[in-house]
């Protein structure tokens, strides 16, 4: 699986879950999950610590989360033990209950980073960046330049800060980071200077007159009126009707728009990925899930997804159906391309 | 066809036009080269070619200026980019990409091109450039040439009717400044090209010229062949320098096109004249076996190199052979394998602040250490590093040997190179080191400022202070060396006296050494002191013609 269609699907898919679940069962399977692909991930690519680096970062999250959340959030039943009332925000019982509620936010937390990782480490920086919809063609010219000035940058920032030492700079306060800060800056400004010539000179915005641009401000401002005053409604008794088609009409409004916008940038790609079998099965494997699990949602049929330790801590309840989704971070690994 | 006609530009906010009155008809597929002092516009001019000047940088433009038919200054940069192909002085400075392939692409994809259509022409492109072999390559890899010929594929794509070159050998080897002149030459004959450089070192570009648009210090162009303008022009190459003193005319554009000529005999036996290493006294830094390696990739292998008090020891390579990794390596700024000995004493066991009070380090890019309001206080810095002070009129003594006594309130980087790069140089050894060394110290530089700095070098030198000079500019390190060390691929290549280094060593001669083979003159002054003092150019009636 190497073309991006079915790794966003995979993303969509797996972010669904990660954002709808509270059970500890189904998010510790979705991490094994995440684990062995972003390990298969990693060995292709030679980085031999990857799991050990992000099993530090996930632990790090648990631990952070549960402390805050210990501290902070005093309901539960089982008391632990207790904080002096007159300290301001920390004082006030200290739960189990709030420790496994901080420490199952730190595992989404983790996971959710886990997952994007995990799809940087699956699709080039010029795959993601084409995933960027046309109509916002500038802002991913932006990534790409930046993402190549970034290493030129340093490479002179390393230059600068080599030849101030040999001139004797000592470097130990903050002002003596002027005499690298100031070349550095000036070297900044003008090749961003330069780049932009270049750009020009190749004939960067030759084509994009800005026939729609009054017709974009127009339609984003209704299409952001519509979702927002949706939102709004969701929290009162409104008749569910009336949210969801204020959803569906600020939803066609942005997506009419980024047609419309995207028509008028006219970019083509030299490259074309190539699509195996293996990315057919993924996409049409990750867009049913998405719309299986969905739908069940929707239909409050999936109820083992929400667990709260609260009041008192109980055990979190099981559905076989769900585990099916809990694995699909596992799949990539099924399908593995050979290359 | 390019027609100008009394064409005037004036920056904002500044009191004197970059260009007067200029009026000139360049035919079209020929190879015009820009050239004049620092200053004098050449960048300006070529930008006007594509509408870059005014519509990138403002300021006021009178005049009028055809393009294949075209006027840059209303249709705009973005729609003449698509019949003028623009290359910038610092290949890297301009790439979007990381990959070559990429890279040469973009203005195809940036103008909605079908994708059949762009293989043809990417794959034409990187034919035209060669570059068939690094196509899929990471752009931080390949060579400074490879640079420069990508920055040309990625303009060809565009099926452009005229090219211009900013400075596109100023960075490059000798041999492969000549590569890249090859292939240009090649477009410009099979594709009928029109194609327009700027550069300061004209001998490695005249023997491709047809015209020369030579800009003054006061702004005003002399425009013609090569005959026409050479004869105006105050700063030329070793070779026309030579012909111009012999009274040759035509004028020789390339070695081949000198008359021949019978020196006499009494010189012939002479052999190198320039040959006298100091190697009486101890070295002041001596590197026995010195191995370093960057990444996985090992860059210099087993090098040994002793510097002498009161030399100047160059060291000559081509881009890539690992010059300016010896000089990290042997600041101690990168790990290294081997032995560095400073006056004797261990360098390994000693701290930097020890060894930066003995030696003076000149990056490649003088930008790197100018960050002070003004000149003077650019001094003081460094000699506030050093625990050291000296009086502002000291300091003004001091700079005028550089000759920049009166810019010394002048903030640093509103200098010219040549001015910039001496303001380096006086803020590296103002502590007074006595070992120098310098990294490309005439990048960018006009033969005016590369003369001042001869001048500032040898007076050091016969001061005692030992230099090493780091360059590929074999005229300026002719001009200069005492010893001369080529490295190729990490490896030392040869270690001896400049006059065989610059007239044996292939691609690094110099132009007189290949005009008087055997005669161990390298620069146009060994040849025409000699001429003159020793036969006071007593010319038969023949080599006059």
């Amino acid at each position: 699986m190497t073309a991006s269609l079915p790794w966003i699907l995979w993303l969509a898919a797996n972010l669904a879950l990660l954002l709808s679940t509270r059970n500890p069962i189904y998010l510790l399977l979705n991490l094994t999950g995440l684990f062995l692909t972003g390990n298969m991930l990693a060995q292709k690519r030679t980085q031999t610590s990857w799991v050990q680096q992000n099993l530090r970062f996930l632990l790090t999250m648990i631990l952070l989360s549960t402390l805050i959340n210990t501290l902070f959030s005093h309901t539960g039943a089982t008391v632990l033990f207790s904080l002096p009332e007159t300290w301001p925000l920390v004082g006030g019982d200290i739960t189990l209950e709030s420790m496994v509620y901080g420490a199952i936010n730190g595992v989404i937390i983790g996971a959710l980073y886990l997952t994007f990782n995990i799809l940087n480490l699956a699709l080039s920086i010029k795959q993601i960046i084409r995933l960027i919809p046309r109509a916002f063609y500038p802002a991913a010219m932006i990534v790409t330049v930046a993402l190549t000035f970034f290493p030129s940058i340093q490479e002179r920032a390393r230059e600068i800060k080599e030849a101030q030492m040999i001139r004797g700079s000592k470097m130990k306060k903050v002002t003596d980071w002027l005499p690298i800060l100031i070349p550095l800056l000036v070297t900044s400004l003008e090749r961003a200077f330069l780049l932009s010539e270049s750009m020009t000179s190749r004939g960067f915005h030759a084509h994009q007159e800005s026939r729609h641009s009054r017709l974009a401000i127009v339609g984003l401002t209704l299409a952001a009126f519509c979702i927002f005053s949706g939102w709004v409604f969701t929290m009162y008794d409104y008749p569910k009707w009336v949210t969801f088609c204020l959803f569906g009409v600020g939803g066609s409004f942005f997506l009419i728009l980024l047609i419309l916008l995207g028509r008028q940038t006219r970019v083509t790609h030299f490259h074309q990925e190539s699509w195996h079998i293996k990315d057919i099965l993924g996409t049409v494997l990750f867009s049913s899930s998405l719309i299986v699990f969905i739908a069940l949602r929707l239909s409050n049929q999936l109820e083992s997804l929400s667990y709260s330790p609260y009041m008192a801590l109980s055990p979190p309840t099981f559905q076989w159906g769900c585990l099916l989704f809990c694995a699909s971070s596992l799949f990539p690994i099924f399908l593995k391309s050979n290359d | 066809m390019i027609k100008i006609d009394s064409l005037t530009f004036q920056y904002p906010q500044t009191s004197q036009p970059a260009l007067k009155n200029i009026s000139l008809e360049i035919p079209s597929g020929s190879l015009t080269l820009v050239t004049g002092p620092t200053g004098s516009g050449k960048s300006t001019f070529l930008r006007c070619l594509n509408g870059l000047v005014p519509h990138f940088s403002g300021g006021t433009i009178t005049g009028e200026l055809q393009i294949f038919g075209h006027d840059p200054i209303s249709e705009g940069t973005e729609t003449i980019s698509a019949r003028v192909g623009f290359v910038f002085q610092e290949p890297e400075a301009q790439f979007l990409f990381d990959v070559v392939e990429d890279e040469i692409v973009f203005s195809l994809e940036n103008a909605g091109m079908p994708r059949e259509q762009m293989h043809v022409r990417v794959n034409q492109a990187i034919r035209q450039m060669g570059l068939e072999g690094i196509r899929n390559r990471n752009i931080h890899e390949i060579s400074g040439g490879e640079k420069q010929k990508l920055a040309i594929a990625s303009a060809l794509v565009n099926l452009p009717d005229m090219l211009v070159l900013d400075e596109p050998t100023s960075q490059l080897d000798p041999a492969s400044a000549k590569d890249l002149m090859t292939y240009i030459t090649r477009l410009k004959r099979d594709l009928g090209l029109t194609v327009v450089v700027s550069e300061h070192r004209l001998e490695r570009l005249l023997p491709f010229v047809d015209f020369i648009a030579y800009l003054t210090p006061d702004h005003t162009l002399h425009f013609g062949t090569p005959q026409e303008v050479l004869p105006e022009m105050a700063q030329v190459p070793p070779l026309i320098k030579i012909a111009k003193e012999m009274k040759i005319t035509p004028l020789p554009l390339r070695v081949d096109d000198f008359p021949e000529y019978e020196y006499p005999a009494i010189l012939r036996e002479k052999g190198f004249p320039k040959s006298a290493p100091k190697q009486a006294q101890n070295p002041v830094l001596e590197i026995n076996k010195l191995s370093a390696s960057l990444g996985k990739q090992q860059v210099l292998d087993q090098v040994d190199l002793q510097l002498y008090p009161g030399e100047v020891l160059t060291l000559v390579g081509t881009n890539g052979a690992g010059k300016t990794t010896l000089l990290r390596s042997i600041l101690g700024l990168i790990p290294s394998d081997g032995e560095r000995y400073l006056l004797g004493e261990k360098m390994g066991a000693m701290d930097l602040e020890n060894i930066i009070h003995q030696i003076g380090y000149l990056p490649q890019n003088p930008n790197d250490l100018l960050f002070a309001e003004t000149v003077l206080d650019e001094l003081q810095f460094t000699l506030k590093n050093h625990q050291k002070s000296m009086s502002d009129e000291a300091l003004t003594v001091f700079l005028s040997k550089f000759g920049l006594a009166e810019m010394q309130n002048r903030y640093p980087r509103d200098l010219s190179v040549g001015e910039r790069q001496r303001t380096a140089l006086a803020a590296i050894t103002v502590h007074k080191p006595g070992i120098l060394l310098l990294d490309e110290p005439t990048r960018g530089m006009d033969y005016n400022a590369k003369r001042k700095l001869t001048n500032l070098l040898r007076d050091w030198r016969t001061k005692g202070k030992s230099i090493l000079l780091v360059t590929h500019d074999v005229e300026f390190a002719a001009g200069l060396a005492d010893r001369v060390l080529i490295i190729e691929h990490g490896k030392v290549r040869f270690t001896g006296s400049p006059g065989a280094a610059f007239s044996e060593f292939p691609g690094f001669e110099t132009q007189t050494a290949r005009l008087f083979p055997h005669s161990g003159w390298i620069t146009a002054e060994d040849c025409l002191s000699q001429l003159k003092s020793e036969i006071n150019l007593s010319k038969s009636p023949d080599q006059q013609s």
